[in-house]
């Protein structure tokens, strides 16, 4: 089976500063895949660049290849069809994600109309209309027809992430890039997107890239994790034996803290 | 007791109530966790327990007195016993100002008599920065770092009662550990009561906790109590969210 | 997170370039009008030369049609321009900004008020105000004219002022200042004007270079400053006639009046990064 995404050698440099060294992962389909790493460890900045969504004043070095097409230097129109179909990425802010002016509906109708053009089929009104009320069902969205006549700051933050990984999942997309869907959701909706994202990941068989700093908010999605620390990797190898046994000493005080924190609350289930 | 609130309520507007009657204590020595997710009301607690807005109703004793945000003698005193601490290390300090200047604000306008060299000093090293911070500006250091700073201004002129709100939610994991710890340190010698939604953060710092919900009170006790027993269906939810470490 | 500009080298030697170039026309005319206060070439006011001379070794810019220096009139124009300018920029900031600051702390209805009331005197172009409140003194003078482009400036400045002064009025460490038990007027001279100053002084900057503009059109009007006040604007009046014969007459003051402006708005970039102790840095 070939990976979905295969990056090697990555250097990503702003002017001197070096964002990332030489990164090295892959991702096959079907794969959930967690990158931790606390702010400056260029988790984002790598995301970005499997997109490419980085800015040319940017340099990216070595090798991405997305779904078969080397991204690092590939001209915006190649990207362009690339975006949705391979990857396509919800990310932290639901607030800014969405465009304010554009009721919800017409904003999840975009991609699914871009798709059914890609994919030949029929794009009428009718056809794109269904799938959006599909889609909001899927992400368990309550009262469509008020979702789809809302604008996005009547919703709450929650619902309006829910709206933004529907977007994603209309571009039938092979790899679902999550950056930090879940930190500015409350305690509470951050459960429930967690779950929404397992199930629908479990559900379309797409693969998994989710971007965390949270420790026990990545073990719930993933199965192998990438520790990264100043655009380095240290660390990787399965959930449960990353966190069990760290090997890496920056792994190993990021553990701690969490295992602090976690058993401050008490045994688990209680 | 030394700030007890009895059944204070608050609304922006007449159909908007953002705190409906809520009570609680703040007694010395015992470090408190103020728990509640967006929509809870405890922002706009914490703002009625730093004087700057009044209750719609309901009384705030501080003492033996009313806290009275328009009465200027008291609230000179107040403030010099009640102090917060921001969520944001970006927006807390005014990026114009020199550190030294920053932490030593309470003392010049509380009118604190003293060495104010020697006191802004004395909080750097309580917080755990060198010096020469004290000529830098806040733009030189990490976020950590100033939030430290932020705690050192809160400190300075020996508060009773320290309030920091989200204190540690901006903040990466190994710093926020750090910090974290520092303010057990400091909730040594004085009352820390800690406004967040963080659960794991209140466990380890607060003896006590209140969980907020929708401007009220749901539950309250001891943390070791609620986190075994959870009685509220709220708190049971909270805590049943929580994502933990595999085991 | 913000794209980090590969030439950044490049852009701050370009910015201390643009510095360095604004700093020095701007002095040089400084040292200019100074000089006039003690010493000029000739009497300004009386013929030293025949009509329309061309420039020679005894008159570096030649004569005018009445025969004065026109070296002479046209150091004085730069102490008339940086007067009116520093005069109405000073009145357009003192007015400006105490009421830009009082709108920030109004409440709803009153600040509606005043905003839509600025709006409307931003309306009018600072030229016409001026010549409004020049027709309607008695006498044009040097102070009248700055009067009444000081008024213009000010609407400007109020606005700018309470755009900034709200904003930073929403941030934590005017809260924490104020639980420190700091009063509202010590939060506004200790946090809020010292951190809308980078964005202000550039603005005075701007105005500046356009209330000299602006005194060069009412001069060139006959509105402006009556002899022996000589303005830019009213050399280039003078010389229409003979710009065709005589154009130095012409020529000079209108490079005058570009220099200095174009001066002050190079001047205007480099004093916002001085003032601001983050460089322009941020996080």
């Amino acid at each position: 089976m070939t990976a979905l995404l295969t990056i090697q050698g990555l250097d990503i440099r702003a002017g001197d500063k070096p964002l990332v060294s030489g990164l090295s992962l892959s991702i096959r389909p079907g794969e959930r895949i967690g990158l931790i790493g606390e702010s400056g460890s260029g988790k984002s900045m790598t995301a970005m660049a499997a997109t490419g969504l980085l800015p040319t004043s940017i340099r990216v070095t070595g090798s991405i290849e997305l779904d078969g097409q080397q991204v690092v230097g590939a001209p915006d129109k190649t990207m362009n069809r690339l975006r949705g179909a391979a990857a396509a990425v919800v990310f932290q802010e639901p607030l800014t994600a969405l465009d304010p002016l554009m009721k919800i509906g017409r904003q999840i109708a975009e991609p699914v109309r871009r798709r059914l053009e890609r994919e030949g089929g029929k794009v009428s009104k009718d056809a794109i209309s269904r799938e959006v009320r599909d889609l909001i069902d899927k992400v368990a969205l309550p009262q469509p027809e008020r979702i789809i006549n809302s604008y996005p700051h009547e919703v709450s933050g929650g619902q309006r992430q829910r709206v933004a990984i529907a977007m994603a999942l209309a571009c039938r997309p092979k790899l679902l890039i999550a950056d930090e869907p879940t930190t500015a959701l409350d305690v509470t909706t951050q459960a429930e997107i967690l779950k929404l994202l397992d199930q629908l990941v479990r559900e379309t068989g797409m693969a998994l890239l989710f971007i965390s700093h949270d420790l026990p908010v990545v073990s719930q999605v993933v199965e192998r994790v990438i520790v990264l620390k100043n655009g380095v990797a240290v660390e990787e190898g399965a959930v449960n034996t990353v966190f069990g046994n760290p090997q890496h000493v920056y792994t190993r005080s990021l553990v701690e803290a969490a295992r602090l924190f976690d058993e401050a609350l008490g045994a688990t289930g209680s | 007791m030394i700030l007890d609130l009895q059944n204070v309520s608050f609304g922006y507007s007449r159909q908007q109530t953002t705190l409906n009657n809520v009570s609680l204590s703040v007694r010395p020595g015992v470090s408190v966790g103020l728990v509640g997710e967006s929509g809870s009301g405890k922002t706009t607690l914490l703002r009625l327990m730093l004087g700057l807005v009044r209750p719609t109703s309901g009384t705030i004793r501080f003492g033996d007195q009313n806290l009275d945000p328009g009465n200027g003698t008291f609230m000179q005193r107040y403030r010099r016993s009640v102090q917060p601490v921001f969520q944001d290390p970006y927006s807390s300090l005014d990026p114009r100002q020199r550190v030294v200047d920053i932490i030593a604000e309470p003392l010049r306008s509380l009118r604190i008599p003293g060495d104010r060299t020697q006191a802004v000093a004395d909080a750097l090293e309580a917080v755990g920065l060198p010096l020469d911070a004290m000529r830098r500006y806040p733009h030189e250091f990490s976020g950590g770092q100033r939030q430290r700073i932020a705690i050192a201004r809160a400190i300075v002129a020996g508060p009773q009662i320290v309030l920091a709100d989200e204190a540690v939610s901006a903040l990466d994991l190994s710093t926020r550990i750090r910090i974290v710890e520092l303010f057990k340190t400091l909730s040594e010698k004085l009352t820390l009561v800690f406004v967040s939604h963080d659960l794991g953060v209140v466990a380890a710092l607060c003896e006590e906790m209140v969980i907020l919900e929708r401007g009220q009170v749901v539950e309250s006790g001891k943390t070791r109590d609620i986190l075994a027993s959870p009685t509220h269906p709220y708190t049971q939810r909270l805590l049943a969210s929580i994502p933990r470490m595999p085991a | 997170m913000s794209p980090i500009e590969t030439s950044a080298s490049t852009r701050e030697r370009r910015h201390s370039l643009a510095l360095t170039v604004g700093l020095a026309l701007v002095a040089l005319n400084l040292a200019v009008a100074v000089l006039t206060l003690f010493w000029t070439p000739y009497d300004p006011l009386n013929a030293s030369g025949g009509r329309l001379e061309a420039p020679s070794l005894l008159h570096w810019l030649g004569t005018d049609r009445l025969g004065r220096d026109l070296l002479t009139q046209l150091m004085i124009g730069a102490r008339t321009a940086l007067l009116v300018g520093t005069g109405a920029v000073a009145i357009g900031a003192a007015i400006g900004v105490s009421l830009g600051i009082l709108a920030a702390f109004a409440t709803r209805l009153a600040d509606d008020v005043m905003a839509a009331t600025l709006d409307i005197l931003i309306a009018f172009p600072t030229l016409l105000l001026a010549m409004l409140v020049v027709a309607a003194s008695d006498s044009a003078s040097l102070w009248t004219a700055i009067l009444a482009l000081g008024l213009a400036i000010s609407a400007i400045v109020a606005r700018l002022t309470r755009i900034l002064a709200k904003r930073v009025l929403r941030l934590d460490y005017i809260v924490a200042s104020r639980t420190s038990g700091t009063s509202w007027p010590g939060v506004v001279f200790r946090h809020v004007l010292p951190n809308i100053w980078p964005t202000l002084s550039v603005n005075f900057a701007l105005q500046f270079g356009l209330a000299v503009i602006a005194e060069a059109s009412l001069s060139y009007l006959g509105l402006g400053a009556p002899p022996p006040n000589a303005s830019w604007g009213r050399l280039l009046q003078e010389a229409q006639g003979t710009v065709y014969t005589a154009p130095i007459g012409a020529i000079a003051p209108g490079i005058a009046l570009v220099a200095l402006v174009i001066g002050m708005n190079l001047l205007a970039d480099g004093l916002r990064d001085i003032a601001d102790p983050t460089h322009g840095r941020s996080r």
